[in-house]
């Protein structure tokens, strides 16, 4: 079907991974860029495309329980900090001073990181299959609490409020990923890895959208009755939604804080999670582009606000004037969400499809 | 399509392979690697002259300890100012302003604004708090980079990189207790204390000094925050003890002694010298404070004479006084020794540095320590164990005056520190 990349022929050729040749040729040229990044940027912003790429594999957990299936989750902190604190045990030190079993091996602590997060989703998933809308909300908003409680009074796992531990060792069969050596220094390395991990929980979750669960999770958003009417079995598809979810929410909190360096009880607040919800939204909800550009988006924000300070002299960069940098963040944080909200709902993904929709029709484009 | 990638890998490989910290050997034949550079300071006063970069990560803006700590930061700008008017350290000036970090008290933030200065920099001017050290502890270690602490906790005197002075919070509070036993005679003590290396310390000492002196311990842990405090000052008015040892923020002092003093509480408060600030006797606390509070210091206070203490004075005119100038000022010393030493031995290198430090056996302090004080050679056995009291007053110029001046008790000085105290608790 040359030429005519919208005429799909087949349901094969309707639901491909990448339906036309453009996507094709734009997802291999992004992938050239990530690799070859590396030689061009200077450690720091390495460091932080890295923490760029692990919030986009939590920010495409979240999209799929609340951008997909539509369930509103704000438990999504409290699955990061399992995760987190997962690894951490498996990979600390047993002689530390806090618990660890000295597994530093990354094929083992990641996937036992998602896996016993997935056990809390799948345990609170019963809730969820009874509750919509706020009361859902309210449920998910319980489980950031109560796990903020827990994180921070149990000093033999987690340090404590106020001490931490350290988090997991970024280790593959005992090559240290997060070192300086020959191959890279440590942020190229850290960087390549995550984009690598990027790749593949965004290929996983593009590949689950576009299923069988992926339909039936639309359906239930849209509307969970006629859903139910027409044969999709509500409570499977909710836990199944919640469990994935929370798979890549306990990846994330893991991988997170191998770059960050250290976890402090206190990060699991309800604003982690508020952070990651506004990835969703603004981003795009219920799509895994829009999950990413979100998640970019949101988390190069301080920086590229700091850098843009020069620009605004009057914005002072000490924390004791007013009106400060660390003020016009959190305004312009809020400033992005009602606006996207009230403009472009569809988020950053939103924004894309209107560039394509004016170039394609260009020059006739109104 | 393969072949290709395979060719953009190991190109990609060997490109790598470029980057890293080189070592250079300035004119006067001195070794350098990270933070020296050839180039004057920001705000040089010789022009001709390199610069040494330190860093400071602080609890500057929302902390519980940022009352203290900006004077600190003030302080420690103040005496490196000094010390290059003095002429600097050998052909370079130093330079603590440009690599400034808050830490918000918090051991993620600290950990994280570490990482964004460390190449930037030679070593530390300050790291404050204990647990927060504590999470860039390995990684200090693991490139021999020097910090001068902005605590007291003990397990630096098992550590190489960090530069500590004064007696540890767990000596202190020893100290702390063979004073009180002279003075008050009280059976039974309640430690309260933050958790981590800062308050763990120091009520393991005083459990060690109570066991010692046949009094009876408990402690328990409160969290950072005024108004979470109910839970200890409900511990201080049930058990009642005579004493009562304070390792909190100022914040939390002030809740604790006026609203366990409000509820009928007659025993007497010794805290270690970050609990206490100028400003609590402003607040509707002071007058339980006044009555019922003293304080323990690592050194004496601002209104001092000797000659380091005047020195601060006139470097800071125009201050309202605060301890947190004078400690500030006394943790700086033992870099300044460190760095002239390791000029002196041609090798200002990370490694050169830390060579330097593990071979001092003394640090002239100015008189505002004992002439045996910052032998970093002897290890644990340098350690200096001396504490004074100071009370309360809302006339004297900082807020205390002296009640004792600096000594060791009997149970500091029989004490052999065999491993962190934090971890006896």
């Amino acid at each position: 079907m040359r030429g005519r990349p919208l005429l799909h022929t087949s349901y094969g050729s309707d639901m491909a991974l990448f339906n036309t040749m453009s996507k094709k040729v734009a997802v291999g040229l992004l992938i050239l860029v990530a690799l070859a990044l590396p030689f061009g940027l200077e450690d720091k912003w390495l460091s932080l495309l890295a923490t760029c790429c692990v919030a986009a594999i939590g920010a495409i957990g979240l999209g799929l329980v609340t951008g997909y299936a539509g369930q509103v989750s704000l438990g999504h902190a409290f699955f990061f900090g399992i995760g987190a604190y997962t690894s951490a045990y498996i990979s600390g030190d047993p002689d530390g001073r806090t618990l660890g079993l000295g597994q530093t091996n990354m094929l083992l602590w990641l996937p036992a990181a998602g896996l016993v997060a997935l056990l809390f989703g799948v345990l609170v998933a019963p809730l969820a299959t009874r509750l919509r809308g706020l009361y859902l909300a309210i449920v998910t908003l319980a489980l950031v609490f109560i796990g903020q409680h827990v994180f921070g009074e149990w000093d033999a796992l987690t340090g404590g409020t106020g001490v931490g531990r350290a988090p997991a060792k970024l280790e593959l069969f005992g090559y240290d990923l997060a070192a300086t050596d020959s191959i890279g220094t440590k942020d190229q390395k850290v960087f390549w890895v995550m984009a690598l991990l990027l790749m593949v929980f965004a290929l996983a979750a593009r590949n689950i959208a576009r299923s069988k669960v992926g339909r039936a999770f639309n359906a239930i958003r849209d509307r969970d009755i006629a859903a139910g009417v027409i044969g999709v079995n509500l409570a499977r598809y909710k836990t199944v939604a919640f469990a994935i979810s929370s798979f890549y929410a306990g990846c994330a909190g893991a991988l997170l804080y191998t770059i960050v360096g250290f976890i402090e009880p206190g990060s699991f607040s309800l604003l982690l999670s508020v952070q990651y919800i506004a990835m969703v939204l603004i981003g795009g909800a219920g799509t895994i582009s829009g999950a990413i550009a979100g998640a970019f988006f949101i988390t190069l924000l301080p920086t590229i606000t700091r850098e843009l300070q020069p620009l605004v002299p009057f914005v002072s960069t000490e924390a004791s004037k007013v009106p400060n940098i660390f003020q016009v963040e959190t305004i312009l944080y809020g400033l992005l969400i009602i606006g996207f909200l009230i403009f472009e709902p569809r988020g950053l993904f939103g924004l894309w499809i209107r560039i394509r929709a004016y170039w394609k029709s260009w020059p006739f484009s109104y | 399509m393969r072949k290709f990638l395979a060719i953009a890998l190991v190109a990609a490989v060997s490109l790598a392979a470029c980057r890293g910290g080189e070592t250079a050997t300035d004119d006067a034949g001195v070794k350098t690697d990270v933070g020296v550079t050839k180039e004057p300071c920001p705000e040089a006063i010789d022009k001709n002259k390199g610069c040494i970069y330190l860093g400071i990560i602080s609890d500057l803006t929302e902390g519980p300890f940022k009352a203290l700590a900006v004077p600190i930061t003030d302080s420690q700008k103040a005496f490196w100012k000094r010390v290059n008017q003095q002429g600097g350290i050998g052909n370079y000036e130093v330079d603590v302003t440009k690599n400034i970090k808050d830490n918000k008290y918090n051991p993620q933030v600290h950990k994280e604004v570490f990482d964004q200065i460390k190449s930037n920099i030679l070593a530390l001017a300050q790291t404050l708090g204990s647990p927060t050290t504590a999470a860039i502890l390995a990684d200090l270690k693991s490139n021999n980079i020097v910090a001068a602490p902005a605590s007291w906790t003990s397990a630096w005197a098992f550590e190489d990189v960090i530069i500590e002075s004064g007696a540890n919070y767990c000596i202190e509070s020893m100290n702390a207790l063979d004073y009180a036993n002279d003075t008050y005679k009280p059976k039974s003590v309640l430690a309260i204390h933050y958790a981590g290396d800062y308050g763990d310390d120091a009520a393991a000492g005083a459990k060690i000094a109570a066991a010692k002196l046949g009094m009876t311990f408990s402690h328990v842990k409160t969290d950072s925050g005024g108004d979470k405090q109910a839970g200890a000052i409900t511990e201080v008015v049930t058990k009642n003890p005579d004493l009562v040892i304070l390792t909190v923020g100022p914040a939390e002092t002030g809740a604790i002694i006026g609203q366990a003093a409000a509820r009928g509480f007659k025993g007497r408060f010794i805290g270690t010298s970050p609990t206490f600030n100028p400003a609590l006797l402003q607040s509707a606390a002071a007058p339980a404070i006044v009555a019922l509070y003293e304080q323990s210091a690592p050194w004496n206070n601002w209104s001092t004479n000797s000659k380091g203490h005047q020195a601060m004075r006139e470097a800071l005119p125009g201050v309202t006084p605060s301890e947190g100038y004078t400690s500030g000022w006394v943790w700086s010393y033992p870099l300044r020794a460190a760095l002239k030493k390791a000029v002196d031995n041609k090798d200002l290198t990370r490694a050169g540095l830390l060579a330097a430090v593990k071979s001092l056996d003394s640090v002239d302090y100015e008189g505002m320590l004992p002439t045996n004080a910052g032998n970093y050679k002897a290890g644990v056995a340098g350690q200096i164990k001396m504490t004074a009291i100071y009370k309360p007053d809302p006339k004297a110029p900082t807020g205390g005056v002296q009640v004792k001046d600096l000594y060791v008790g009997p149970t500091a000085s029989s004490y052999t520190l065999d491993g962190p105290c934090f971890s006896k608790l």
